[in-house]
């Protein structure tokens, strides 16, 4: 490894001081929404896109709301309902998600209807509804919440970017809540753009294609949402530390959590859980090897994309799994890849990468 | 908190490429307002807009170097902001961690909706295919950090027309933290179809040029440009040796939860934002010298960034204007342009011209200053907000 790479990495240790995770709540391909986790069987996908089990949004709004609201937008806005009620507090001090593509829903209706009607007369809602900080406004509104509020787009580190945000105001006590999440949705239309920049996999055959490597991932869809705190309380999960790496070179993903786990003073063996985001997809599996290569015997090992599918802020599931884990002290049965020999749950290592470009490594502690 | 200081800036707008040629027109009263040249939509000659004059293959041909952009509007409106930012200082001084904080609300938009049903047809391909991702904000964001070697810290932040002072108020954080040793933040957006005919859906675009703060005004010009500040804190002014152009002494951000696209006719959101700034850099309202308005010129912001003016200022409102009238409103761009028209203004000790006023908003009666004025400038605070119900101040403080 060359020197600017362990100079990054070295920069890049120990972005936060600690924060708590008080509650979580996932919508995704899986029925990760009634139960609020997923000790039961799961669903048997195929194909090449994976797409959300929807809740049931009568359960929340009238026929005239939903009708104003495009899907991302009801499905973020439940999710982030229903972690701010499980926390017991609809005043969070801050909002804060991430997002790679907010509504392409909207953005592609608007897109067409500009086409279609030759710039004549429009329906702004499409264009409103595009703005990727529309859902925040839209949470804000549901709750009467007058707070900070931001919006992170940038890809594979949208969810992590907002997770440190709020972090950094936690740490300097500016806020002591905050509600983050991140949503994301797939469109046909899209899923064209994105296959021809070789995002999925080519062939798909029988349920098992997900566990095979070939080059390309398979599409997926989430929402996430978290409820931090700055105090402990009944939160069942610390994030102890988060380090992101952009691009970063052969060894530095490794290097990286080497010196994450020595500032904790921890060695590999006391991970009890690894979570990983690895997805077969050929071309950048070789850093999820490495990491595996590196872990110890005790660690249990678990992979949760051959459930969800890929996107941008897919860490988000295995962000939302390691809570609900946490809170059950249970592992979820249909994740497990690798059984280690450890009986704890103490300390977590969530390991994922979008596309080789953003690397992001969670270290979590169970309280 | 510790200290935020800026030592470079670049800008690129409607009045043209750098920031000497912004204060030459800003001085003189002269907008950048008219008809679009380079923007494809029949809507091009019916409203003003705040267009960058250089067509994208001008723009590429004024900058120095360009191996690491795609063929792209945004990018190279990006890369001239940026490259100017780093004017007479070392791009990347050894070992420093340097890195980027974005801001646009289309990412690249422009360069991508003339091809888009091509773009959606399966069979239709090319042997390079890398210009789709353009639709992805994160695109040219990354393509600017690799340019500029902003690398050890990349992000992109999109809060409609608030983009830019968030991302300045992140990457003031970042270094506060002490994640960074320095940051460049700012946001770039570039006229497309898609937003002209967006805002024109909400009925929020003047046939003419718009007039803030006017009784009589009749809504918003689009406009494009990028602006970018360097941060640096205290302990790499150390070892850069760079000469701060100026303090970023205070910033909020708070969104009031109203109405998706309106704001609350008292601004409430507007008057928290600004009010938590200054309690922030812990001064009062009577020490800010002069506003920079976010006065978009439609019915509601006008209206309500007055109210929260008057609240917070009582009798004695500072001088102040809004520049949406030389630049149009830039959106995601525009928290980091009217930065930059705020750090010429401590630089200079000298405030720019509002244009197009006659008549003063009933309700408060607020008039804008209308002429070029050479005075004692210390604090700037400047506003901008978006849809959603997101505020955002930044105040600007001289550097002695």
């Amino acid at each position: 490894m060359d020197l600017a790479e362990i100079m990054q990495v070295y920069f890049s240790a120990s972005m936060i001081k600690p924060i708590f995770i008080r509650t979580a709540r996932a919508v995704c391909a899986q029925d990760s929404f009634s139960s609020n986790d997923l000790l039961q069987p799961v669903r048997t996908l195929s194909g090449n896109r994976f797409t959300y089990l929807e809740p049931n949004y009568q359960d929340y709004f009238t026929i005239m709301q939903l009708r104003r609201m495009s899907r991302i937008t009801r499905l973020g806005l439940v999710t982030a309902i229903e972690c701010l009620r499980d926390a017991g507090d609809t005043q969070p001090e801050a909002i804060i998600t991430g997002t790679g593509k907010g509504s392409l829903t909207d953005t592609e209706k608007f897109i067409h209807s500009v086409r279609e009607f030759a710039e004549g007369t429009l329906n702004p809602s499409p264009f409103i509804q595009s703005t990727y900080n529309s859902l925040n406004g839209l949470i804000g509104l549901h709750h009467q919440i007058n707070s900070y509020n931001s919006t992170y787009v940038h890809s594979g580190f949208s969810l992590e970017h907002a997770l440190l945000d709020a972090a950094f105001q936690l740490n300097e006590q500016s806020i002591q809540t905050a509600l983050v999440g991140s949503f994301e949705e797939m469109t046909p239309e899209h899923y064209i753009i994105k296959e021809k920049l070789d995002f999925w996999k080519k062939e798909i055959d029988g349920p098992d294609a997900i566990m095979k490597s070939s080059p390309g991932a398979i599409s997926g869809e989430g929402s996430f949402f978290f409820f931090l705190d700055y105090q402990q309380g009944a939160a069942p999960l610390q994030l102890v530390d988060l380090t992101l790496l952009f691009e970063p070179g052969e060894g530095a993903v490794l290097h990286a959590m080497d010196s994450m786990l020595e500032q904790h003073g921890l060695g590999w063996d006391q991970l009890d859980v690894y979570l990983s985001g690895r997805n077969q997809d050929s071309r950048y599996e070789h850093y999820y090897e490495k990491v595996e290569q590196r872990l110890s015997a005790t660690t249990h090992q678990l992979h949760f994309k051959h459930l969800s599918g890929e996107f941008d802020t897919a860490a988000g599931f295995g962000l939302w799994s390691a809570v609900r884990m946490a809170e059950k002290n249970q592992l979820f049965p249909s994740m497990i890849r690798k059984q280690g020999s450890t009986q704890s749950m103490d300390y977590m290592l969530l390991y994922n990468q979008y596309y080789g470009k953003q690397h992001s490594i969670y270290l979590l502690k169970k309280t | 908190m510790p200290s935020v200081f800026i030592t470079g800036m670049g800008i690129v707008s409607a009045l043209g490429n750098g920031t000497a040629i912004q204060r030459e027109k800003l001085a003189a009263g002269v907008s950048g307002l008219g008809p679009a040249a380079f923007l494809n939509s029949i809507h091009k000659t019916e409203f003003p807009f705040g267009e960058v004059p250089f067509s994208t293959e001008e723009l590429f041909s004024r900058l120095a170097e360009y191996s690491k952009l795609q063929q792209s509007r945004l990018q190279a409106l990006g890369a001239l902001a940026l490259e100017e930012c780093f004017t007479g200082l070392e791009q990347k001084p050894a070992g420093i961690r340097q890195g980027l904080i974005n801001a646009t609300t289309v990412g690249g938009m422009t360069d991508i909706e003339d091809r888009y049903f091509e773009l959606i047809k399966p069979e239709q391909m090319e042997p390079d295919m890398s210009w789709a991702a353009g639709l992805d904000c994160a695109t040219g964001t990354e393509h600017l950090a690799r340019q500029f070697d902003l690398t050890d810290f990349v992000t992109t932040i999109s809060t409609a027309c608030s983009s830019s002072a968030n991302a300045i108020q992140f990457g003031a954080r970042l270094l506060q933290q002490g994640v960074l040793d320095r940051v460049v933040c700012g946001g770039v957006d570039s006229l497309t179809r898609f937003t002209v005919n967006g805002f024109n859906s909400l009925k929020n675009l003047d046939r003419n040029a718009c007039k803030p703060f006017d009784a009589n005004r009749n809504g918003l010009n689009l406009g494009e440009g990028a602006a970018y500040l360097l941060l640096e804190s205290e302990r790499t002014l150390e070892k850069t040796g760079n000469k701060p152009l100026a303090i970023l002494s205070g910033y909020a951000n708070f969104n009031e939860a109203f109405h998706p696209t309106a704001p609350s006719p008292e601004g409430l959101g507007a008057y928290e934002a600004m009010k938590r700034t200054l309690e922030k850099a812990g001064i009062s309202p009577a020490s800010v010298s002069y506003i920079n308005a976010h006065g978009t010129a439609t019915l509601n912001n006008d209206e309500a960034e007055s109210m929260a003016i008057h609240r917070l200022f009582g009798k004695t409102v500072p001088p102040f204007a809004s520049t949406k009238v030389y630049t149009g409103h830039t959106l995601a761009a525009s928290g980091a342009i009217e930065a930059v028209f705020s750090l010429l203004s401590l630089q200079h000790q000298e405030i720019y011209p509002a244009l197009n006023f006659e008549t003063p908003i009933e309700a408060t009666g607020l008039i804008p200053c209308q002429t070029y004025r050479q005075m004692q400038v210390e604090h700037i605070l400047s506003n901008s907000f978006g849809f959603g119900g997101n505020n955002a101040s930044l105040l600007f403080s001289k550097y002695d």
